[in-house]
């Protein structure tokens, strides 16, 4: 009885039981389904960023630059972002024309920071980070997408790296425009050559309007070490509708130095002869001035200044070979009172994107 | 005693009917009885939304992209959300034009 009673209960526990696990399979096997989709779609890290061999000719006395740039982005959950950029470039010139190429070879930490996307219109980034001083530095500076080669005169202006927190973001403030704003703070780092910073506080607003696709936009620094000074600068980009034309400038006012630049590329994708070489090519030309400030020339040499006014044209031709690699060449003028000259310049550029784990299906 | 028969069958029934609506609920809103119909014009619908959302994405990409840099390949999804989650934060791009961009260069 003992036993056929046991047997009795057993066997509607066990019934019992049957609906309670297929419920429980039935219902977690979408869960893990819809888990693995996400993973699927999850962001992976990535290892970008670009190289280049370039031969610089300022006055006869030749410069060959090469320069690999790897950027690191490693995505964390929803929000989070990991990204440093490193600089390894060697610039190699002839002491005199019998002897052969040498020169340093020198490694930099351009940004290695840690974002938090809090929401649509605030990230938050510590770390290293480029100095949100202009635009050129932060958006323009790879050489896969520079225009023309050879830095702008003012660019050393205020945008040394900087080691802080920031905030940053873009959001529309209506149909016709978006907003772009970032505000920073910086310690100094000392000692490390290598990853050298400035104290400093400051910010940078921008309006992009979608319609006329330009943005126009300003910046503001305060040094916070040695001479307390501000910085100014305004920058501008346009792109008219109807031309593969891009047009942008920029212009800086600070103790170390002031000028501007302006500078437009265009694609020659309209022209209706040689069309397969014909869009694959863009011109693109720069103006440019310097004046000198309020520093001594040795002080500016050090921070990568000239140490006289100095005015300069560019023109130049790039050649897309394919995406991410594009030949390029240029030519320069500059007029100083420490001497006019000519610069030449003639190179390569590509840039790369290597995934660091499974792409999934394209 | 006698009504345990029936409580195993209502347990059978709501475990099955959970289930489904799992299933339902997961794969998102499916058409009901008289699904032909709606299902087609449903499709329809997602179908205009999706090529509007392609035609924006493809907008916002020329427009924010375009500035600063020459149009670049398409990668895969996992690669791209990666880069506009780069992009959206160097460029400081807004939350919906990344998302647009990013369906446009995952189609």
């Amino acid at each position: 009885m003992l036993y056929a009673g046991q047997t009795t209960d057993f066997r509607p526990r066990q019934r019992s039981l049957l609906p309670g696990i297929v419920l429980f399979a039935l219902i977690l096997t979408p869960l893990f389904s819809a888990a693995q989709t996400s993973d699927s779609e999850k962001p992976i890290p990535i290892l970008s960023g670009s190289a280049g061999a370039f031969s610089f000719v300022t006055a006869g006395q030749n410069l060959i630059d090469t320069q690999i740039n790897p950027v690191l982005l490693v995505p964390l959950g929803d929000q989070w972002l990991i990204e440093s950029r490193a600089e390894f470039e060697g610039q190699f010139q002839r002491p005199t024309p019998d002897e052969p190429y040498q020169g340093p070879v020198t490694k930099h930490v351009d940004y290695a920071q840690l974002d938090y996307i809090a929401n649509p219109y605030l990230t938050l980034t510590v770390g290293r980070f480029l100095t949100p001083f202009g635009i050129f530095n932060e958006r323009l500076y790879p050489v896969w997408i520079r225009f023309l080669q050879e830095d702008p005169l003012i660019l050393p202006i205020n945008t040394i790296d900087s080691d802080g927190i920031m905030f940053r973001g873009g959001f529309p403030v209506n149909a016709a425009a978006n907003m772009n704003y970032a505000v920073y703070f910086s310690a100094t780092s000392i000692g490390l050559s290598s990853v050298d910073t400035g104290r400093q506080v400051g910010g940078r607003m921008g309006f992009f309007f979608p319609g006329p696709r330009l943005e126009v936009g300003g910046s503001w620094q305060r040094t916070l070490q040695d001479e307390r000074k501000n910085a100014f600068g305004f920058h501008a980009e346009w792109q008219p509708r109807r031309l593969p034309l891009t047009m942008r400038a920029e212009m800086a006012r600070s103790f170390e130095g002031s000028g501007y630049w302006a500078e437009g590329a265009y694609r020659l994708s309209q022209v209706h002869f040689w069309q397969n070489a014909m869009r694959r090519t863009e011109l693109a030309g720069r103006a440019q001035q310097f004046f000198v400030g309020g520093i001594s020339p040795d002080v500016a040499a050090n921070l990568g200044l000239l140490p006289a006014n100095t005015r300069m044209g560019e023109i130049g031709v790039n050649y897309f070979l394919r995406d991410g690699l594009k030949a390029i060449a240029s030519y320069g003028r500059g007029f100083s009172p420490a001497g006019n000259f000519n610069q030449w310049s003639y190179g390569i550029a590509y840039r790369w994107l290597i995934p660091l784990g499974p792409t999934g299906a394209r | 005693m006698k009504t345990r028969p029936v409580v195993r069958l209502i347990k059978v029934v709501l475990a099955f009917t959970l289930a489904s609506a799992s299933f339902v609920f997961a794969d998102g809103p499916s058409a009901g009885k008289d699904g032909a119909k709606d299902s087609t014009t449903a499709t329809v619908e997602q179908t205009n939304n999706l090529d509007a959302m392609r035609v924006a994405g493809e907008q916002r990409f020329r427009t924010n992209c375009g500035r600063c840099h020459a149009a670049p390949q398409k990668f895969p999804p996992r690669m791209m959300k990666t880069v506009l989650r780069h992009m959206r934060v160097r460029a400081t791009i807004t939350d919906e034009d990344m998302k647009l961009v990013l369906f446009y260069m995952t189609q």
